[in-house]
């Protein structure tokens, strides 16, 4: 029963980087009180990715992304509606292969069959209530059929034109924009000159191995991938599905016989202030080595 | 203390533990255990030259560790005797402490510990608490931030006797901090480690709080917590005024202490719930007022006094309101913390309570006990025939019965509580408990069970527990089944399966077998005596053919009325569905094993006469005319 602390407020990184409105102690109130329509209505019922970073802190145990996913429930029933970005679909594109399905985090891809010109076919529809806009699916789609607004592949790729400088080494840093827990950090990272260029994703699963090739192609010296540590993704597993895709990158860096340093994959904890400057810096100085 | 040292009929003993507890109230026999001190008590005169010549240094125990001790040490100045310990453990054998205490000749490394048994007349249990450790907790950093101090770290610092004499400073420089958050239920209302409220740690917390504001008036404390309790004389007022210091108090329990590397200054993310959101406070020093625990030891040492621990661990007492300063076991008493916690005043009241219950027993010649003793009828026990039984010893919570092979089972009449469990257990009907005898018990269950048996629930409830869960459920109108029939024993212990045969081969619809939650046992064990028979008998019951429910063994404490009324009708709804057919069909065809089963009881004296009695009883009940001169 919970006794309003506060502490899934304060371990929450939605109130600090999404919604200042956003609460979860407040939601259980409306919860334990029933009060329906504002619990509805509040952002917490529709912002929580159920990460769960609330519940191991949680002093009296309670699974509170499972109660707010329940209030999302009876939002849904009573004919609320989501007002995250989702993800959308080019059925021009779908082939209905079904790996976005496997791939979510939240089952909100799933197949359906549809007449198009006289002949069934296959596509993938999208639950705009359960998807929370992570990107997996969109780094996972083999044709580039799904697209979220504003981090489709062009947009990424777009942003990683970096002008060459002779003697500084040029640094790709994508980061997860759940990773940085302290606002210092992430100011940290914008302040670095002009070689270092920092482009945020929602999520280190929604790298695709292919923009790190793309951008050591295009003359960049490295890439750092910059997720949350182990167990604390915002979107359940996106961190572990980056960590297999990084860990497949570097072994085909090994078999190609090409230096796997350039691409490096960091892990940064709620409780690692300050971590991300030295593993910048460090990256800086191999590669600066490296050029020289 | 010292007084305590000076008074003729007070005998001190440091440094000493208790092996074993034997005998009754009045008449203990504890084996002490004198831990070698590798010096000599009545030479040392606590000069302490022999720790200023030891060249070994450990870390000080009772400095929290952040301050060294020598080899040879006392554990504090102020200890009482003062007389100074060698910790072999650490000891390099170099004897220059020997050397030291020259002609005085205190230093013996040939002791040995010293075990001797005193006689005692009661024992009072004030062991106090222990510290939870914050270390486990990886949220708040303690162990990886040098800044981050538990509370008792902190009174070392603060305490003009400490390591710093009293200057409070940053373990990470050295530096006076000037931003200190102090932060309450660590490790306490917590269900991940210990669900309690450790009672004194928000005045802990505010007294530490204006301690170091009047000591350093520029300083800026701040005070996390969930609820601030001031429930005590003068605790409130005190609260207020360290409000009116100008100390801050932010309801909100941070859920991260994250560290700037190159400062070691702290984050403490909250939220402000007065505000309503997160806020991140910079602190030079944070102190994290961790939970009271119970020592360590305790399980060792309730198993020596053949005490029982409540939940959580703490030793408990005999009733939780009118007798809270009694262990189940006579002339045993808990005085302190090692109770429950508590804080200066109360633990100060228990103990005074505790030593004049104490006295009562010294100044008495005779000590009475409730009646309700076990007896054994020597002829009947077969031990006493030269055949090896003990059972009735083993199912004893309180060793108050003593077997020996070729004599009857003994029962110490001051050390036995009436749990009954051994007379249940006796295979040979060869004890009985006075005022509930078999035949006693016998003559309750035909009389409840004369009419209509096949209508009604059978409840067997212990005294202490479900019997007050069923009174609780009539006083506060809990409505169940009005076919409920009780009868009220003392534990689970002594409900025979005789008796619940004895119910089944009369046509009892269904038995209900209740007693007290494992934890809550008035008798230690005699739950544990009470439950293993209830399982055997489940089984049993399974393996006649019995519908389910209709044997239903449930554990309900006195509190607990809303669920002895829910088990009463969930049972009703059992017989109901199984309709009165099915089940007269059932009962009837199971009663030649009951029979068979019950004859064992029959064999106890005066069970058969009370059986003619009551055979008779019912008609003269029923036939009753009342005679109101009409």
């Amino acid at each position: 029963m919970c006794y309003s602390c506060g502490t899934c407020v304060s371990t929450c990184m939605i109130q600090q980087k999404l919604e200042p409105e956003y609460n979860p102690r407040r939601l259980l109130r409306m919860v334990m009180t029933d009060i329906r329509e504002e619990a509805f209505e509040s952002p917490t019922t529709w912002l929580c990715s159920a990460c769960d970073l609330c519940y191991p802190a949680c002093p009296q145990e309670i699974h509170i992304s499972g109660v707010i996913g329940a209030v999302k429930q009876l939002a849904v029933e009573a004919g609320y509606t989501s007002a995250l970005e989702t993800v959308v679909v080019d059925e021009a594109l779908c082939s209905g292969c079904g790996i976005c399905v496997m791939t979510c985090p939240y089952e909100a891809p799933h197949l359906i069959e549809k007449e198009v010109n006289g002949v069934m076919d296959r596509f993938s529809e999208v639950n705009a209530e359960k998807c929370m806009g992570c990107g997996m699916c969109v780094a996972a789609c083999p044709i580039g059929a799904i697209a979220r607004p504003g981090v489709s592949n062009e947009d990424v790729a777009s942003q990683m034109r970096i002008k060459p400088q002779k003697e500084n080494p040029s640094l790709v840093v994508f980061v997860c924009d759940w990773s940085l827990r302290v606002d210092e950090d992430m100011a940290l990272l914008e302040s670095y000159p002009e070689n270092v260029r920092v482009i945020h994703i929602p999520c280190s699963g929604r790298i695709d191995p292919q923009m790190a090739l793309m951008a050591l192609d295009s003359g960049i010296d490295g890439v750092m991938v910059c997720g949350c540590a182990p167990g604390e993704c915002h979107f359940k597993r996106g961190n572990y599905i980056s960590t297999c895709k990084m860990s497949l990158l570097d072994r085909m860096f090994g078999q190609m016989e090409l230096d796997g340093g350039r691409v490096r994959f960091v892990q940064i904890g709620t409780q690692d202030r300050g971590r991300i400057r030295h593993e910048v810096d460090n990256m800086l100085t191999a590669l600066y080595r490296e050029v020289a | 203390m010292v007084d305590a040292a000076r008074h003729p009929k007070i005998k001190i003993k440091t440094y000493t533990t208790i092996d074993r507890v034997e005998g009754y109230v009045g008449n203990f026999e504890v084996q002490l255990r004198e831990k070698a001190r590798y010096v000599r008590a009545d030479k040392c005169n606590g000069c302490g030259a022999c720790a200023r010549a030891c060249p070994i240094e450990v870390p000080n125990a009772f400095e929290m560790n952040i301050a060294p001790r020598k080899a040879a040490y006392v554990s504090m100045s102020q200890s009482v005797p003062l007389l100074y310990t060698i910790d072999l453990e650490a000891c390099i054998h170099c004897y220059k402490c020997v050397e030291a205490c020259g002609e005085l000749d205190a230093i013996d490394f040939s002791q040995e510990d010293k075990v001797s048994w005193e006689d005692i007349g009661a024992i009072i249990t004030a062991t106090g608490f222990s510290h939870f450790d914050p270390s486990v907790m990886p949220e708040y950093g303690y162990n990886r931030f040098p800044n981050v101090i538990t509370a008792m770290e902190m009174e070392r610092l603060n305490n003009a006797a400490g390591p710093t004499v009293g200057d409070l400073i940053r373990p990470s420089d050295g530096t006076n901090p000037k931003r200190v958050a102090i932060i309450n239920c660590v490790g306490s209302r917590d269900k991940r480690y210990n669900p309690w409220c450790s009672n004194f740690c928000c005045m802990y917390a505010i007294k530490n709080a204006v301690l170091l504001k009047q000591m350093y008036p520029d300083i800026d404390i701040s005070i996390y917590y969930i609820d601030i309790r001031t429930s005590g004389k003068g605790y409130e007022e005190f609260y207020n005024r360290a409000r009116e210091m100008g100390i801050r108090f932010i309801q909100g329990r941070p859920g991260l202490i994250t560290e700037d590397e190159t400062t070691h200054n702290l984050f403490v993310h909250s939220e402000d719930m007065t505000l309503g959101k997160v806020v991140e406070h910079e602190y030079d020093m944070v102190m994290l007022n961790q939970a009271a625990v119970p020592q360590p030891d305790a399980d060792n040492l309730s198993s020596v006094l053949n005490t029982v621990q409540s939940p959580g661990g703490w030793f408990m007492e005999y009733h939780p309101k009118l007798r809270p300063i009694d262990s189940p076991t006579d002339g045993i008493f808990l005085a302190g913390a090692c109770q429950g916690l508590k804080d200066i005043p109360s633990s100060v009241a228990a103990g005074s309570a505790a030593a004049s219950r104490a006295g009562r027993i010294l100044h008495s010649d005779k000590w009475e006990i409730e009646p309700i003793i076990a007896q054994v009828w020597d002829d009947r026990c077969i031990s006493a025939q030269g055949k090896q039984c003990g059972i009735c010893a083993k199912a004893c919570p309180y060793g108050a019965i003593e077997v020996e092979v070729g004599k009857a089972a003994k029962v110490f009449t001051a050390k036995c509580h009436g749990c009954g469990g051994c007379v249940a257990e006796c295979p040979h009907n060869a004890i009985t408990q006075m005022h509930f005898t078999d035949a006693q018990m016998l003559v309750q269950i035909r009389a409840l069970l004369a009419e209509k048996p096949e209508e009604k629930i059978f409840a067997f409830r212990c005294h202490w527990c479900s019997y007050g869960g069923a009174d609780l459920a009539g006083t506060s109108h809990f409505e169940y089944s009005s076919n409920e029939r009780g009868i009220r024993v003392m534990c689970s212990a002594r409900m025979d399966a005789d008796f619940i045969y004895e119910a089944f081969r009369l046509g009892a619809g269904a038995v209900l077998y209740s007693g007290c939650h494992p934890p809550d046992c008035s008798y230690i064990t005699g739950q544990r005596v009470g439950a293993a028979r209830a399982e055997r008998l489940q089984k049993t019951f399974e393996k006649m053919g019995m519908s389910p429910g209709r044997f239903r063994v449930e554990w309900i404490s006195a509190s607990e009325g809303d669920k002895y009324s829910r088990v009463i009708n969930e049972m009703q709804k059992t017989m109901d569905s199984l309709g009165k057919d099915k089940l007269k069909t059932e009962i009837d065809a199971l009663k030649p094993e009951m029979e068979k089963r019950a004859r064992r009881m029959y064999d106890a004296p005066g069970v058969t006469e009370a059986s003619n009695f009551s055979d008779q009883l019912p008609i003269t009940l029923t036939t009753l005319k009342v005679d109101d001169g009409k």
